[in-house]
């Protein structure tokens, strides 16, 4: 185990796809209780970054080390290293054949990190925490996509992790949906969890991160606090990209 | 127990009954082959028991030599094959001694002389050889009516097509796809003394010898004590009663049938026990190919959305196999391909084959389709579940596949409603299921429509009934 500060060390990451090249040599440190939220143009790498960090997509070159576990080294058991980072999706992803309470349970009974009971109670007590006391068991079907998106929050929160992933978790929902997620994320932010968070919410980033990093064409163009990143933008992309997202 | 042990214990209980059946009737000495529909030579009667002139003389030598044996009715080109894969050893079935033949078997002495005969529909404008020019005739494979056929082909400038067993050659001859048929003249003019429409009007040709057959080489005791009975029964009478019996009486005699049975209904419920049996093999064959297809299948889908080379490579690979190869193909090359090849007296009972030859094939599309169904529920479901860190296998069975089950439960009941209906095909190793009971009724009373017309309504209640269960099952998950 490396330094327990630092939560996330990446270095001089690429990844490739045949020819081309998405990420081309990725340099970033997150240390303990930090809120890191990735801004850039569609196209810039930042989705293919955070899944990196996860392995659900595997780097052509370079080092990751998330929680302590270095992800190239072959001796690594991925599940364990997963168990430990919560995943939140643009497209929710919950389990349709099951119900609220069982897309949030099904991970910590599977991997005996609780029993049936306890994952109910913490299960119930999560969905509380999302504001969803009373959909327990409903179908995902049945709820609209800003409560799945709060169910599959509540769901990666069941196994405890050590720090949260968030790939653009609001995009795909209707905009009068987005405030009740963006919340849950403040709250758990405040809470003191790591997080990461792809986003194109300028607001959430500008409030809630502590330090913005800005990509464009698989590279990091700059990185720095939100104020810093919204007031004084130095590199042009960034001026660019900001001038066309602020002046909708 | 979960549902699925139970499904297995039960499907595992029934090959065994079924393996403990077979040890039993293994008993015998010997198994001796014979076609199915070569009346009055062999034929089925009533009850599903087989008579004829071939039958009657074997149980006689036997009796006569004390020795036992177990009958095993298939087509003639069946019944020959699987004497040459050394599956059965020895067939009687109204075969005639030629040269050809005695190159891979050993005959006993003729136990009977007959010659071939053409047959024409009544009222048909072939009056003699000349007149079939440009015409087709109706040969039954494997027999003398055929090779003589076939020698004078070039003569009289006729076209050719062949027929697995009697019954259906006639009926080509009648419905006037065919203009005549060749056959032996026993069996032709027995067949119209029961009222086959057709008339002989050529006297007959190359007289030959039928006897009874082993495989070059072997069973040298068994074809002697052929030889040894038949002089025994020709000398005490046996013999020629026999002969007398079948070719001067009419089959009503022996089968035991009355005019005023041959309404649908009186065939029906005269038929009603073969026709059961028959169908019994049928569920039997359709149950156990259902399960383990589905296992097979289960599997191959599996493998073939496998992380890595391998397992997909596997999977495509037998799926191409098995989906490629005709059923039929397969199940002869199981029945007397795999015997042959592996040889030391290796048989696999014809049921076995049978629901290998399904399993196999079935399986194959079913493979193809759980495979499908996998791929088609998407992609963020196996990387969610890999995310909150279940592994591979746990992710596959708890998200992905009761999501793909889903999908496929249209396939999946359309594939057993084939596999019902594929049952059918392994008639031709000799499996007495629906349809081959169809045969083997209409060869002894040539009731072809009526027959047909009452296994398909069979077929049919069964499918109906098949899908009923599917849709309730469809409708409970979901």
């Amino acid at each position: 185990m490396a330094d327990t500060a630092l939560k996330v060390h990446v270095q001089d990451l690429h990844k490739s796809y045949g020819e081309t090249e998405v990420l081309k040599g990725l340099n970033l440190d997150i240390k303990n209780n930090e809120v890191v939220c990735m801004i850039g143009p569609s196209g810039s790498g930042k989705s293919t970054f955070l899944r990196c960090l996860t392995d659900l997509e595997v780097p052509s070159k370079g080092q990751v080390v998330i929680n302590g576990y270095d992800l190239s080294d072959p001796k690594t058991n991925i599940d364990l290293v997963r168990e430990n980072i919560g995943m939140v999706f643009q497209h929710f992803n919950l389990f349709p054949n099951m119900n609220v309470l069982q897309n949030i349970t099904l991970a910590p009974v599977q991997l005996k990190k609780l029993t049936p009971a306890a994952a109910d109670k913490t299960a119930r007590d999560l969905l509380d925490q999302v504001g969803l006391a009373d959909k327990a068991t409903a179908l995902p079907t049945a709820l609209s996509g800003g409560q799945q998106q709060r169910v599959a929050i509540a769901r990666a929160l069941a196994m405890h992790p050590k720090i949260m992933l968030f790939d653009e978790p609001t995009s795909a929902l209707d905009p009068e949906m987005v405030g009740d997620v963006l919340d849950v994320m403040k709250q758990l932010a405040r809470d003191g969890m790591t997080m990461i968070v792809v986003t194109h919410e300028m607001g959430f980033a500008k409030e809630v991160a502590d330090r913005v990093v800005f990509m464009a064409d698989g590279l990091i163009r700059e990185s720095g606090a939100p104020k810093d990143i919204f007031e004084h933008p130095q590199n042009p992309r960034l001026q660019d990209f900001l001038n066309k997202v602020i002046n909708v | 127990m979960k549902k699925w042990q139970v499904a297995v214990v039960l499907c595992l209980a029934a090959i065994g009954s079924w393996f403990g059946l077979t040890t039993h009737a293994q008993a015998a000495e010997y198994t001796i082959a014979t076609d199915t529909t070569f009346a009055p030579f062999e034929f089925q009667v009533k009850g599903g028991q087989y008579k004829g002139i071939d039958i009657d003389l074997l149980k006689a030598i036997a009796k006569k030599e004390h020795f036992t044996y177990q009958l095993k009715a298939l087509s003639f080109n069946a019944a020959v094959q699987q004497l040459s894969a050394n599956q059965v050893d020895g067939v009687i079935a109204g075969m005639n001694i030629t040269p050809a033949r005695e190159v891979t078997f050993d005959f006993s002495k003729p136990y009977y002389t007959s010659g071939v005969v053409m047959a024409v529909a009544k009222g048909s404008t072939v009056k003699n050889f000349n007149d079939l020019k440009g015409k087709t005739v109706a040969l039954k494979t494997g027999t003398a009516g055929a090779a003589y056929g076939k020698s004078i082909q070039s003569k009289y400038g006729f076209k050719i097509k062949y027929f697995n067993d009697s019954n259906t050659m006639y009926n080509d001859v009648k419905v006037g796809n065919s203009s005549a048929c060749f056959e032996d003249y026993p069996v032709m003019s027995y067949g119209i003394k029961n009222g086959i429409p057709l008339t002989i009007i050529s006297k007959q040709h190359n007289a030959g010898d039928y006897g009874f057959a082993v495989k070059k080489g072997k069973n040298a005791a068994l074809l002697k004590k052929f030889n040894a009975g038949l002089a025994a029964i020709k000398a005490d009478g046996t013999y020629q009663k026999i002969i007398n019996k079948y070719l001067h009486a009419k089959e009503s005699k022996i089968t035991g049938e009355t005019a005023s049975s041959r309404t649908f209904f009186g065939l029906f419920s005269q038929n009603l026990g073969t026709l059961g049996k028959g169908l019994w093999m049928t569920i039997e064959l359709t149950v156990i190919s259902i399960i383990l297809a589905t296992l097979l299948g289960l599997i191959l889908g599996v493998l073939g959305v496998m992380p890595g080379k391998l397992g997909p490579a596997v999977s495509s690979t037998i799926i191409y196999i098995f989906r490629g190869m005709p059923l039929m193909v397969l199940a002869f090359f199981i029945y007397i391909g795999i015997p042959d090849l592996i040889g030391h007296g290796f048989k696999i009972p014809a049921f076995i084959a049978g629901m290998i030859t399904l399993m196999l094939n079935e399986g194959a599309y079913t493979g193809a389709f759980v495979k499908g169904g996998f791929q088609a529920v998407d992609k963020g479901q196996m990387e969610a579940a890999r995310s909150l860190g279940l592994p591979y296998w746990k992710a596959m069975r708890r998200v992905v596949m009761p999501q793909g089950i889903r999908i496929m439960i249209p396939s999946f009941i359309n594939q057993f409603i084939i596999t019902l209906k594929d049952t059918s095909i392994l008639s031709v190793i000799g499996i007495v299921e629906l349809t081959q009971t169809g045969t083997l009724i209409i060869a002894r009373n040539f009731e072809g429509f009526k027959i047909w017309l009452m296994i398909a309504i069979i077929y049919l209640i069964m499918i109906t009934l098949l899908t009923w269960l599917s849709n309730w099952v469809q409708r409970r998950i979901n």
